[in-house]
């Protein structure tokens, strides 16, 4: 992955000390929260799988994952870079790499949990973006955001997102 | 050029909804659901006595007929403060005009008015409902009609012939003062965080708690019906697994059995009470055969309480007060970087979120008992296993 000119800086001024890496810097940008959207922790209603997850072996978790969420992904990635954005930082890609069918290489991630809009902004930059998540971490303000803003109902999370509809309307 | 100097630095913001407590404030009427401990039974007594919680302050005193009372201090006559009254027989009488109000802020007398006030009954001071157990006074400050039961735990409820419960408002777990001064979130939350264990109470201050506890467990988290729970393994060597459960369950009760590894069903539990945004106490009810259970679970550094450390002792040997009174009165969380370890926080933090969101809907938070069963299963303790 390339370095964006620029970008790397203005995340440093807000986050101090974290730099994420950077995406191709040419497509537009979809950024990913977690809970709510590749897992489950409301009763779902959607099929799921019921998967333990690890982070290098320090803890684990079991959560409720999607079946449709590695299809659903791997439609966003045809059209987008992706970026994590969540609380579960770089252990998002680790921790659902094998279920999801994941790259081995770890898309960037901004370890944010809730004031995401602010650091959607800054990371993304002039490129379009999108963001789906979890309503519950949405309390920033959705109008005039400079993106696509997602709200995944948080018992099907992002089984029930029409990627389609995400790859247009993002462009416009 | 290395641009990442602090120069450009802007310090973030702390998360609000998450640590104020105050009426009307998110998390503060999530926290209003529930009772809570205010004070130690012995604290109501005939002599009134302030106490501040969630940011309000009231005034605390029992009756002559033993009933203890939490009212508004401002006299609903023309304001003197219920904290220079008399406490009587049936309440409590101002000392500017003799009015008197029983523990339900009814008014019972006002003495200078003809015929000892006509209208009396048609003033109310400001109350609230308490209950006495398990030795604490439970105040609940929430919408009258959510008032739920006062529930029981069930590693409270039975003892063995030679055990008691020993109450203690005194900080036990804060490894600070009494009265700690910082956010009570920063405390809560530290919980869900054993990953902090072998480096802050071993790595850096010697084994304030146990040798075992320096080991790095393997932890899993798991929300459970009333909060969330973290399982730490520690693989002894010996063939041995300590199996560690902590919890915590809504809105602030805190699941945290012996540091010094007492096996079994944890015999402690402690409620993390806000009496604002920037202090809280820590009320524990223990189960034990010796009365200084707690004093004893205290923990020391270099061999000496907390309160007899020297500055320069502070700085060397920080425990649990230190890091959290460092992180800010209130802390910035807008500067946090989350990060592996800190799962079981975030979890935490995304259920409060929920809360409030949920509470705001008009929901009843997890574990509020309106009937039925009353009392509460605990799962935490220190549990020795065969590998």
């Amino acid at each position: 992955m390339s370095q964006t000119r620029g970008r790397g800086a203005a995340w440093n001024q807000h986050m101090g000390a974290y730099t994420p890496a950077s995406t191709s810097g040419t497509r537009p940008v979809a950024f990913l929260g977690v809970a709510g959207v590749i897992y489950l922790d409301d009763t779902p209603a959607t099929p799921v799988v019921i998967r333990r997850v690890s982070a290098g072996g320090r803890w684990s978790r079991r959560v409720a994952i999607p079946v449709a969420a590695p299809e659903r992904i791997a439609a966003l990635r045809a059209a987008f870079d992706i970026v994590w954005i969540s609380e579960w930082g770089h252990n998002a890609h680790t921790a659902f790499q094998a279920e999801l069918g994941l790259p081995a290489e770890p898309w960037p991630s901004l370890p944010v949990q809730f004031g995401k809009l602010d650091a959607i902004r800054r990371y993304a930059g002039d490129l379009a973006w999108a963001w789906i998540d979890d309503p519950l971490v949405m309390d920033d303000g959705a109008r005039d955001a400079g993106g696509l803003i997602v709200r995944t109902d948080p018992r099907r999370g992002i089984a029930a997102v029409d990627v389609a509809a995400v790859v247009r309307d993002v462009r416009r | 050029m290395d641009t990442g100097t602090a120069y450009e630095f802007t310090p973030g913001l702390p998360r609000l909804e998450l640590t104020q407590v105050g009426r009307g404030t998110p998390y503060g009427e999530v926290l209003r659901r529930y009772w809570q401990p205010i004070a130690l039974s012995s604290d109501a007594s005939r002599t009134p006595r302030q106490v501040r919680v969630l940011g309000e302050d009231l005034i605390l005193f029992r009756t002559g007929r033993g009933s203890p009372g939490l009212l508004y201090p401002r006299c609903a006559h023309r304001g003197a403060s219920l904290f220079y009254g008399g406490v009587e027989r049936d309440g409590i009488r101002c000392c500017y005009h003799g009015w008197v109000f029983d523990t339900e802020g009814r008014c019972l007398e006002q003495p200078c008015e003809p015929e000892n006030g006509l209208h009396r009954d048609r003033v109310r001071q400001p109350w609230y409902p308490v209950h006495e157990r398990y030795g604490l006074i439970w105040a609940y400050l929430g919408p009258p009609d959510r008032k739920p039961l006062l529930p029981r735990y069930d590693v409270l409820e039975t003892a063995a012939a030679d055990e008691s419960l020993i109450t203690d408002g005194s900080g036990v777990g804060g490894g600070g003062p009494a009265f700690l001064d910082f956010n009570w979130l920063q405390h809560w939350e530290n919980v869900l965080d054993p990953f902090h264990v072998p480096i802050l109470h071993a790595r850096f201050s010697g084994f304030q708690f146990s040798p075992e506890m320096a080991l790095m467990p393997e932890v899993q988290f798991e929300y459970t019906a009333c909060g969330v729970r973290s399982t730490q393994r520690r693989f002894l060597g010996d063939g041995r697994t300590l199996r560690r459960v902590t919890e915590v369950m809504f809105p602030n009760l805190r699941v945290v059995p012996s540091p010094r590894l007492k096996a079994g069903p944890t015999n402690i539990l402690g409620w993390v009470v806000p009496c604002d945004d920037e202090s809280f106490q820590i009320f524990t009810v223990a189960k034990d055969a010796a009365p200084d259970f707690l004093i004893k679970l205290r923990s020391t550094y270099g061999g000496k309480a907390w309160s007899e450390l020297t500055p320069e002792e502070h700085q060397r040997m920080p425990g649990d007060y230190e890091a959290q009174k460092s992180q800010g009165t209130i802390t910035l969380h807008g500067d946090d970087h989350l990060i592996t370890t800190d799962q079981g926080v975030a979890m935490l933090r995304r259920m409060m979120a929920k809360q409030i969101r949920n509470v705001a809907d008009g929901g009843d938070p997890p574990g509020v008992i309106f009937d039925g069963n009353d009392v509460i299963a605990i799962e935490g303790g220190n549990f020795f296993e065969d590998q």
